[in-house]
C-alpha cells in the first residue's frame, strides 16, 4: 500500500461483477467528474472473479489510464471482500466507494467529499428517488432500513446505497467480511464517526442483470443480528458476557432455593427436577462469564482495538486544524 | 543447479509398497516426460526400513532428495515439508505405493492448461461391491456439504503450481481434501481420469480409526464452508432454534402450574426444557465468540484472493 508517489486525494473504489458493457461508461463518467474536481485521484476497479470481459475491457483502459488500477480476483468473493480489497489497496486520503453497475452518478461524489471536508468521517448516499421496482426492490428496503435504524440506532435512511465516502484511516481500520458492506456505517459506529447523509442521484440499470432478489431479506436480517451484537460487544466483551449471565445466575439460584428449601419446608422433600434446573442455570451462567473471559482473550490478540477507533475518530476541539486525529 | 521443471513429492506414510521398484516405475514414467524433474521422498516419522532403502538407491547414483519427519505429523504436513525443500515450479505429488498406472502421468500434463491443480481420477477402477459403496457415500457426502464433484479423493497424485501451495496452509490430514480446499481458494482444479494401476491393492483392513478419520473429513470440510465466514449464522440457527423449543417447552410447563394446578415439582420435563434453554443459549454464545473471533481477526483473514494488479 505505502508507495513514493504522494498520496491522491481521492480513491474512487467500484467492484464489478459480469459488468463488460458499464466498465467503459463508467470510466468515463467518474474520470470526468473527478478531473472537474480538480484534486488528485485515483480509481480502483475490483473485478470480483467476473465469468464475461470485464476485466479485459478494465485492462486495456488502465493500459491507457495511469490513474486506474485494477484488482482481478481469482474466484467470485463477493461484494464485501470486493469493496474491501479495493479498501485496503487504496493509497488516497478518502476512499469513495460506488456500485459498478452505473445506478450511482459520479457526480454526486464532490458533494460527499465536501461533508468529509467538514469534518465528518463518512458520508453516505440516500437514493431518495430510487429508480427500481417498488414491490421487489424498493419495499423490502425500506423495511428493512428502518430496521437496521432501529437496532444500530444508526440514523440513516439508506444503507443499501454504494455511494459512500469515508476517511480513509477510518474505514481501514473497520473491519469488513462476509456481507457487510451494507452494514458499513453500523459497523463503523464501533469507532463513533460523525456521519452525514446527503441525497444522491440514482439511475435505471442499464445494462446487465441485477444480482440481487428478496431472499437476501432473511440474511440481512441475520447479519443485522449480528452486526448488533458484534458492535456492543466489542467494546467490554467480559461484560457484556457476564451481564447476560445475571438473569441466568438468578434463575438458578431461585430454582435451588425452591427446589431445595421451599419444596423441603413445605413438603418434607426436596424436588430434584426444580433444583436441577437450578442447577443447569447456574452452570450456564459460569459458562456465560467463562465465555466472556474468552471473548476479552479474542480482543487481546485481535487486530481490533478501540483504543485505536478513539483515536481515529477524536477531534480536538480548540486546537488548529480540528479533526479527525491524524 | 537450476531449479528443475516439475518436483515430485512421494510422502510416506502407513503404507508403502516395495520402495525400489515403486522408484523404478516413477523414474521410467517421468523420463518419459520430457521435463526435468526432482524426487523428493518425505517419511512421516522414523520409518528405518524405507530410509535404508532409499539410502541403497541412493547409493547405486540415483537423484533423489530424502526428509524424514521427527514424528509421524500425518500425510499433508509430510507434503507441506516436501514442499518446503522443493524448488521446481509445477509439483506432482505421488503416493508411496502403486495406485495409478505412471505410463499415462502425461494425461495429468496435458489437462494442466490454465488450471491451477490437476487430481487423478482411478478410473477403471477396481473394488468390491462394499468398497464403491463406501467411496460413493463418502463423495456423495462431501458433494452435498460443498458443491464440488471429486470422485477420487484418496487418490495421491496431483499436478499443481507451486503458488498453490504456498497460499494454502496444510496440516495434518487434510490431504484427502487438497483439491476441495484448493477449489475454496478460488483456484482451478481440475480432474483427470487415470487408469488404475493393477498393483494398487490394499491388503489390511480398514481400521476403525480410518474410518472416523474418513468422518472427520466431512466435517472438517463442513466446518470449513460453513463457520469460518460467518459462525453465528449456523451457531445462532441451531442454538436459537433449541432456546425456542425449551422455551415454549417451559412455558407450557408454567401455565400448566399456573392456571391448571398441574404439579410442577416432580416432573422431569421440567428438567428437559430448562436444559433445552440452557443448551440453546451456549451454543450461540460459542457462535458469538466465533463471530468476535471473525469480526476481531478480519484483517488477517481476507475473504478475496487476488490474482492480478494491473497499475
Amino acid at each position: 500500500m505505502p508507495s513514493q508517489l504522494p498520496r491522491p486525494y481521492v480513491s474512487v473504489v467500484v467492484p464489478l461483477y459480469n459488468e463488460q458493457d458499464s466498465v467503459e461508461p463508467l470510466h468515463q463518467q467518474i474520470t470526468s467528474a473527478l478531473v472537474a474536481l480538480g484534486a488528485s485521484y485515483e480509481i480502483i476497479f475490483v473485478d470480483d472473479g467476473s465469468r464475461d470481459r470485464t476485466f479485459a475491457v478494465a485492462e486495456a483502459l488502465a493500459a491507457r489510464d495511469p490513474s486506474l488500477r485494477v484488482i482481478k480476483f481469482r474466484a467470485n468473493a463477493g461484494q464485501t471482500p470486493a469493496m474491501a480489497a479495493g479498501i485496503d489497496h487504496a493509497r488516497g486520503e478518502t476512499i469513495v466507494t460506488m456500485d459498478g453497475d452505473l445506478q450511482n452518478d459520479p457526480d454526486d461524489i464532490q458533494y460527499l467529499l465536501r461533508e468529509l471536508e467538514r469534518g465528518h468521517d463518512l458520508a453516505v448516499g440516500w437514493r431518495f428517488e430510487r429508480q427500481d421496482k417498488f414491490l421487489s426492490r424498493r419495499l423490502p428496503s425500506v423495511i428493512a432500513n428502518r430496521l437496521i435504524r432501529k437496532v444500530t440506532r444508526v440514523a440513516i435512511k439508506d444503507n443499501g446505497c454504494s455511494l459512500k465516502a469515508f476517511r480513509a484511516k477510518v474505514i481501514q481500520g473497520v473491519p469488513l467480511y462476509s456481507e457487510m458492506h451494507r452494514f458499513i456505517p453500523a459497523m463503523m459506529s464501533v469507532a463513533g464517526p460523525k456521519i452525514a447523509e446527503i441525497k444522491v442521484k440514482h439511475h435505471a440499470r442499464r445494462f446487465g442483470q441485477s444480482k440481487y432478489g428478496l431472499a437476501r431479506i432473511y440474511r440481512v436480517l441475520l447479519d443485522l443480528l449480528i452486526v448488533k451484537s458484534v458492535a456492543s460487544f466489542s467494546d467490554r466483551p467480559l461484560l457484556w458476557f457476564a451481564l447476560l449471565g445475571v438473569p441466568a445466575a438468578l434463575i438458578g439460584v431461585g430454582g435451588l432455593v425452591i427446589g431445595l428449601g421451599v419444596q423441603y419446608a413445605r413438603f418434607g422433600q426436596v424436588s430434584l427436577p426444580v433444583a436441577g434446573s437450578g442447577l443447569l442455570f447456574l452452570a450456564l451462567a459460569l459458562f456465560l462469564f467463562l465465555g466472556g473471559a474468552l471473548a476479552e482473550l479474542v480482543f487481546k490478540t485481535g487486530d481490533v482495538r478501540p483504543r485505536q477507533f478513539a483515536a481515529l475518530t477524536m477531534t480536538r476541539p480548540g486546537t488548529q486544524g480540528a479533526g479527525a486525529g491524524q | 543447479m537450476s531449479a528443475p521443471d516439475i518436483s515430485v513429492i512421494v510422502p510416506v506414510t502407513l503404507r508403502h509398497d516395495d520402495v525400489a521398484a515403486l522408484f523404478a516405475t516413477y523414474r521410467e514414467a517421468l523420463d518419459d516426460l520430457g521435463r526435468s524433474y526432482e524426487i523428493i521422498y518425505v517419511l512421516d516419522g522414523p520409518k528405518p526400513d524405507v530410509l535404508d532403502e532409499l539410502q541403497k538407491l541412493r547409493a547405486t547414483g540415483r537423484r533423489l532428495e530424502i526428509a524424514q519427519l521427527a514424528r509421524s505429523f500425518g500425510e499433508a504436513t509430510a507434503l507441506a515439508a516436501g514442499f518446503e525443500i522443493s524448488r521446481g515450479a509445477l509439483i506432482l505429488t505421488l503416493p508411496a505405493y502403486f495406485q495409478v498406472d505412471t505410463r499415462a502421468l502425461r494425461a495429468l500434463l496435458d489437462a494442466k492448461n490454465d488450471h491451477h491443480m490437476v487430481v487423478a481420477h482411478r478410473w477403471p477402477r477396481r473394488g468390491s461391491a462394499f468398497d464403491k459403496l463406501r467411496r460413493g457415500l463418502f463423495h456423495r457426502l462431501i458433494r452435498a456439504v460443498t458443491g464440488s464433484t471429486y470422485r477420487d479423493l484418496g487418490c495421491g497424485v496431483r499436478l499443481l503450481d507451486r503458488q498453490v501451495l504456498e497460499e494454502i496452509s496444510l496440516y495434518g490430514d487434510q490431504h484427502r481434501l487438497l483439491p476441495v480446499i484448493v477449489e475454496r481458494n478460488g483456484f482451478r482444479v481440475r480432474e483427470v481420469d487415470l487408469p488404475q494401476s493393477d498393483r494398487d491393492e490394499f491388503r489390511g483392513r480398514y481400521s476403525f480409526r480410518h474410518m472416523v478419520g474418513r468422518i472427520l473429513d466431512v466435517f472438517t470440510i463442513f466446518f470449513l464452508v460453513r463457520f469460518t465466514k460467518k459462525p453465528l449464522r449456523f451457531f445462532g440457527g441451531v442454538g436459537g432454534t433449541m432456546c425456542v423449543f425449551g422455551g415454549v417447552y417451559l412455558l407450557v410447563l408454567i401455565v400448566q402450574r399456573l392456571f391448571f394446578g398441574q404439579p410442577l415439582a416432580d416432573r422431569p420435563a421440567l428438567l428437559l426444557s430448562s436444559l433445552l434453554v440452557v443448551l440453546g443459549i451456549q451454543i450461540v454464545g460459542l457462535g458469538l465468540l466465533g463471530e468476535l473471533i471473525i469480526f476481531s481477526h478480519a484483517r488477517d483473514i481476507k475473504e478475496y484472493r487476488v490474482e492480478r494488479i494491473v497499475n
